[in-house]
């Protein structure tokens, strides 16, 4: 389990990092941390025949909070992100959803950029930006985009970057009002991919009724999912008047292709999903009535 | 009790043996000092790499290695037709040569029988351009359908291997079911599942590995293996390449575990060895983790039609069991003997009357069966698991059930109706001390409680019999070297080597006993051919009761010498003499004595000083034969745990183990064996799960997918010993395999307990969660929230 | 494929090489620098026996390429005791406690426990779990290096060594 052979380049500013990565094209692969890029190397499941490293570009790292809503730089391992005071404040749900990820020896290498632009049906982060509905940035040689999370994950591993263009920020908006954040996920064992995840994000206004809600679904489909459905059910409804368990059924009752392996069958992962949404709303509920 | 030796001069009174001594293997393992088979870096090394089927099944077309071997640094492409024909004999010591066994090519010839089986040996200059060639070696598959289905093999249509047919590898047909019918016919109570057991691999965190060095001038092969057995990996070497066995050396500091898997060489091993005279430099290869689950070997798969009569008043009647197992492509070694155990051991320490048994043994295109941690471990999940169902069955507690059947200490010996001569255990004392520890009444209180309040707490046993030490033919005798160098200081030398057993210090520890001396004067030499006396190897529970054994005979031999030498310089009586500390001393006379450095400059620089008759030097080789084939350890192991029933999530509460190894040579040892066995049992029951789809295809080659219990999932453990002497040296019993064998049914009889109230009957593992969820919906028809 | 040049110091002292840009940290360690007690068990980040410290953090060796640690620290278990060979606490405490069995997947359990105990002052036996979760041990049914962690943080639950013997 030795990875393939690829020729190596380490530029040293964003500019040059897409500039190498427009030149080179679809044979590049970007690398920050390498936590999912390294073991499908190792297993030969990617051949890239270039890498472009990313561990120069000092300007992707980092916390910023400004005008209402939090940046983290791509580059910011999620150990960083665990440690950070401004993001466990501002951000509780990215906070809550970064000990689920693997374990400490691979936190302590792993991106907030990597684990986005992975975009496994089964992690954690995208699911988070998506019950926020958190914008991407982008560069490319043609400038800065952004996307929003809801158009970012767009099928198995895939995203809406472009071959030339590099994940560079991830902008959250920051909690205000009475607002409460969960993310519940079943696995085998801890730090294993979730059989079932849910994060959830709730927003109440000024009389109890819901103003707002995110529901991020992670292992119930081959991407990362919005559940748009439940959403719209408890929007407007006073917290009261929800049932957790039918908001469960709900979430799950709108996917249409939930996977199948060793370690759940698609029935089994939607029976869990259902769980995991329930208790995911019962606790960012719970969090958004005593704010 | 002590750990005096079975025969000889009486021992000192043990100082070591019954404590926690340190052990002597950590300080280099701790430091990243152990030499492992990876670690050994000789000149001009060359790697190899296998290409292996894609396919369950396929007729090899062509292999075409031209691009392979262009690409700069390979060394050679080796296929069935360049190694296959140097193949002298090709048997294990461990099973004899006068069986059928099955076949066993290195490398695939003509077809290929499973996902992972190895069709050419790539060598290159290293492990990443081996990796590069091997992709590049295109061998031309005709696809055949696959027998994928152990289960269904015998009906289906197609062949694992020719001139076995129904796919039959070999049966035994144990004790007639005939002989029970009329029991089973009037018993007032009869149970009756057929219990299937997934498979598993023995996944030691080191992988196999070899490195076979080749030198033409002197005809010497030199090899470093992960094994549990170096004097078997020479003995296999010498007659599978025809050369003496002088002429084989095999070295073993430090293997990263087996538990059955290193017990003997594989294909994988056979190839390297044979290659080993075809290329320029030491060959190397190391198995990657997908390989090592993919083609190292599968254990466990199989199923039983169980069954067990009882009267109403609970006491056991009968019981019957007809086994059928997986023995996948390339069985290592010939599996049908071990499946006798099964049958064998299927009453278990159990009161009762009436058996009958039969095993088979059939092929799959699947990773070959190999030796496991309690290969016959499937007698006590069946049994265990019937007599939960036959307890609900008669409306009794499990426990009551148990303790109307278990063996009592008056009633022993006790020939089982299977004919195996049971004497020195306790069942009914440890299931006991299990049951106190827990307080088992307090925990049906508590569960009375759990459930009115919508939680599912449950509790299991298991009480088992375990044959350990077996003393037959490759494990016969177990032989140590003893030298006292004429410093005073002691070097004893056994086969052993470490791979997780703690056996350096065990033989350290017995060894200072044994002489009275301080244990940092005594230093162990193992694993090497060249230097240790013959031994079996690692395997069948038999290291410490068979090192004792030999430890002791050799050191009767040198206390005699030293008594004699002693008594002799300080004009006393030898009877008089004691060892302790270094030093001989007369009994009564403090002031008066002689050190063991004395005594050996005597034996070894002033021969003439000797008494008469007594040789010179201080150096002893010792054989230890037992008189008894096997020695029988039991125990009891006791699992509380909570269901989730909305998710199927398992969470185990305690763990409680009892056993009965006899006297302890070190605590810590046999703890750390019952524990690292407990926990491979655990994940047997709950996670792990080498499986395949209906292509044949295995799912689980990664430790994404393969899933091995973390310190997270796990309880603290908790040991009661019970202490009965063997008949053998010391009265140690084996206790390496036993944890493995008694938590699969601990745990699903704690998670049926849990589940009771939905009527869940469990007769299949792994117990996955969806498993789980599916037990309490098939119960009671209700979807859980 | 162009070789690259890496430096890094590795447990204290400078090493500089030419290496494949595939060449895993692990490989480097081993291969490289002779420092065979970073172990391969998996060699695609899950059983921690490669875990090393990189600039301080616990990492797994196998999931680093040795480019990419360019200009880092290193160290390996190797670099955990003292050079005169006394044993760290947290190494004293695995044998005090039998945390060891056969010995393959240690050296990523001390370096991982040490990284987590100087992180982690008086965890929680909770926390202890889930910072031994990265690492897979097959022999010790994590009992002993259960009680060696909790003996090497002073936690609850952490005893004493066990009575030596004489």
């Amino acid at each position: 389990m030795k990875p393939p052979s690829f020729e190596y380049h380490v530029p040293g500013d964003v500019d040059e990092a897409v500039g190498l990565l427009a030149d080179l094209g679809e044979d590049a692969k970007a690398i920050a941390g390498g936590q999912s890029l390294v073991p499908m190397l190792a297993l030969r499941l990617a051949n890239p025949e270039h890498l472009v490293d990313l561990r120069r570009l000092d300007g992707l790292r980092g916390v910023e909070e400004r005008g209402g809503r939090v940046r983290i730089g791509a580059g910011t391992t999620q150990a960083a992100v665990a440690r950070s005071a401004e993001v466990a404040r501002s951000v509780p749900l990215m906070a809550r959803a970064t000990p689920l990820i693997g374990h400490f020896q691979i936190r302590n290498r792993g991106t907030v950029g990597g684990s986005l632009a992975h975009a496994d049906a089964s992690a954690e982060y995208p699911a988070v930006v998506l019950a926020l509905d958190a914008e991407l940035e982008a560069v490319s040689p043609r400038g800065t985009r952004t996307i929003p999370a809801g158009d970012f994950f767009t099928g198995l591993w895939s995203t809406a970057l472009d071959e030339d263009e590099l994940l560079t920020a991830v902008d959250l908006p920051v909690r205000s009002g009475r607002s409460g954040f969960a993310i519940e996920e079943f696995a085998r064992r801890g730090g294993d991919f979730a059989i079932a995840g849910a994060a959830v994000a709730v927003e109440l206004d000024g009389s109890g009724r819901v103003a707002r809600c995110g529901i991020g679904l992670f292992g119930l489909g081959s991407t990362p999912l919005r559940a748009p459905g439940a959403e719209a059910a408890v929007t407007g409804a006073a917290l009261t008047d929800i049932d957790a368990d039918e908001l469960g059924r709900t979430a799950v009752g709108e996917l249409d292709a939930v996977p199948a392996d060793l370690h759940a069958s698609a029935d089994h992962r939607a029976h869990v999903g259902a769980v995991i949404v329930a208790r995911a709303w019962r606790r960012a509920a719970e969090e958004a009535a005593n704010g | 009790m002590t750990g005096a030796p079975a025969t000889g001069a009486p021992a000192a009174a043990a100082r070591y043996a019954g404590t926690r001594v340190p052990r002597v293997e950590d300080p280099r393992l701790l430091t990243g000092h152990g030499t492992y088979v990876d670690d050994v870096v000789r000149p001009g090394t060359l790697h190899a790499c296998f290409v292996r089927s894609p396919l369950a099944r396929a007729r090899i077309v062509g292999v075409d290695a031209a691009e392979a071997l262009a690409l700069d640094g390979v060394h050679a492409v080796f296929t069935a037709a360049d190694l296959n024909p140097d193949v002298r004999e090709q048997w294990y010591t461990l099973i004899g040569k006068d069986v059928p066994d099955t076949p066993r090519p290195p490398l695939a010839e003509g077809e290929v029988r499973f996902v992972g089986d190895p069709v050419a040996m790539v060598v290159a200059t290293d492990r990443y351009v081996a990796e590069d060639a091997a992709e590049l070696v295109a061998v031309d598959y005709e696809p055949l359908p696959p027998v994928v289905d152990y289960a269904a093999a015998g009906e289906s249509g197609e062949l694992v291997h020719e001139g076995y047919p129904g796919n039959l590898a070999g049966e035994f047909p144990g004790a007639p079911f005939e002989d029970v019918e009329p029991v089973f016919a009037e018993a007032p109570v009869v149970v009756r599942r057929t219990i299937r057991q997934q498979a598993c691999s023995q996944v030691p965190i080191e992988t196999r590995g070899i490195v076979a060095e080749w030198s033409a001038p002197s005809g010497e092969l030199t090899i470093w293996a992960a094994t549990q057995s170096p004097h078997e990996v020479r003995l296999f070497c010498s007659r599978l390449l025809g050369l003496p066995e002088q002429r084989v050396r095999v070295v073993m500091r430090d293997t990263g575990g087996g538990f059955g898997q290193k017990v003997i060489p594989q294909r994988e091993d056979m190839c390297v060895m044979l290659a080993a005279r075809k290329v320029p430099g030491p060959l190397k290869w190391i198995e990657d983790r997908r390989e090592n689950l993919q083609s190292a070997g599968m254990s466990r798969h199989a199923h039983a039609d169980t069954r067990i009569a009882l009267g109403s008043d609970g006491a056991i009647l009968a019981a019957a069991i007809d086994y059928v197992e997986d023995v996948g492509a390339y069985p290592v070694p010939w599996p049908v003997g071990t499946s006798a155990a099964v049958g064998m051991f299927f009453p278990g320490p159990y009161r009762v009357p009436k058996a009958a048994w039969a095993t088979s043994s059939v092929f799959s295109n699947t990773s070959g069966r190999t030796a496991y941690r309690g290969p016959w471990q499937f007698e006590s999940l069946a049994r265990e698991l019937l007599l939960d169902a036959a307890a609900r069955k008669l409306g009794l507690d499990p426990a009551e059930v148990r303790r109307r059947n278990l063996l009592r200490r008056d009633e022993l010996p006790y020939t089982n109706p299977c004919g195996i001569p049971y004497d020195d255990i306790t069942p009914l004392e440890t299931f006991e001390q299990a049951l106190e520890m827990l307080d088992y009444e307090a925990f049906r209180r508590e569960q009375e409680r759990a459930r009115a309040e919508g939680r599912y707490i449950g509790v299991g046993t298991c009480t088992y019999v375990e044959p350990t030490s077996a003393a037959v033919g490759l494990h016969a005798t177990e032989g140590a070297t003893i030298r006292i160098e004429p410093s005073g200081k002691v070097n004893v030398y056994v086969s052993g080597g470490s791979s997780g057993n703690s056996i350096e210090t065990t033989v350290v520890q017995l060894t200072a006993d044994a002489l009275g001396v301080d244990i940092a004067d005594v230093s162990t030499v193992q694993g090497d051919t060249a230097v240790t006396p013959f031994g079996g190897g690692a395997a069948g529970s038999r290291s410490g009761s068979m090192t004792a054994g030999a430890v002791g005979e050799t050191a009767s031999v040198l206390r005699e010498r030293i008594i004699a030498i002693a008594a002799h310089r300080l004009e006393a009586d030898p009877g008089d003499i004691e060892l302790e500390h270094g030093r001989a001393g007369v009994r009564g006379v403090p002031e008066s004595g002689v050190t063991l450095a004395e005594i050996a400059n005597a034996a070894y620089f002033q021969p003439e000083t000797l008494p008469p008759g007594v040789p010179a030097g201080l150096e002893a080789s010792g054989r230890y034969r037992p008189e008894h084939p096997l020695v029988y350890a039991n125990a009891t192991h006791l699992c509380t745990c909570e269901v989730d029933i909305v998710t199927g999530a398992v969470k185990l509460l305690r763990y409680i183990v009892s056993e009965d190894c006899g006297p302890m040579i070190n605590p810590n040892v046999v703890e750390g064996q019952i524990a690292g066995g407990v926990v491979q049992g655990i994940g047997n029951a709950l996670c792990e799960h080498l499986a395949y789809d209906a292509e044949g295809n295995p799912v689980a080659t990664t430790f994404m997918d393969y899933l091995l219990p973390t310190a997270a999932e796990i309880p603290d453990i908790e040991y009661g010993h019970v202490e009965t002497p063997s008949p053998g040296p010391g009265g140690y019993k084996g206790v390496g395999e036993g944890g493995a064998i008694g938590a699969p049914p601990a745990v699903a009889n704690a998670v049926a307990d849990a589940l009771a109230p939905f009527g869940a009957e469990i007769t299949s593992l792994p117990l996955t969660p969806e498993t789980i969820v599916a037990l309490v919906r098939g119960g009671d028809g209700t979807v859980p929230r | 494929m162009a070789d690259v040049t890496v430096r890094m110091r590795v447990n204290g002292g400078p090493r500089s090489a030419s290496v494949p840009p595939r060449l895993t940290l692990a490989d480097f360690l081993r291969e490289r620098c002779g420092l065979t007690g970073t172990h391969l068990g998996c060699e695609h980040g899950v059983c921690g026996a490669c875990t090393v410290l990189l600039d301080g953090q616990a990492v797994r060796a196998c999931l680093v390429l040795a480019v990419q640690a360019d200009g880092a620290e290193i160290t390996t278990v190797e670099g955990i005791a003292s050079p005169d060979g006394e044993l760290s606490p947290v190494q004293r405490a695995f044998r005090d406690h039998h945390g060891l069995q056969c010995g393959f997947c240690t050296p990523g359990f001390v370096v991982s426990v040490t990284a987590f105990l100087r992180d982690n002052p008086g965890p929680t036996d909770e926390q202890i779990r889930d910072g031994l979760s990265g690492n897979l041990c097959r022999c010790t049914g994590y009992q002993g290096i259960l009680k060696a962690v909790r003996a090497a943080a002073g936690a609850p639950g952490g005893t004493a060594a066990p009575e030596e013997t004489g």
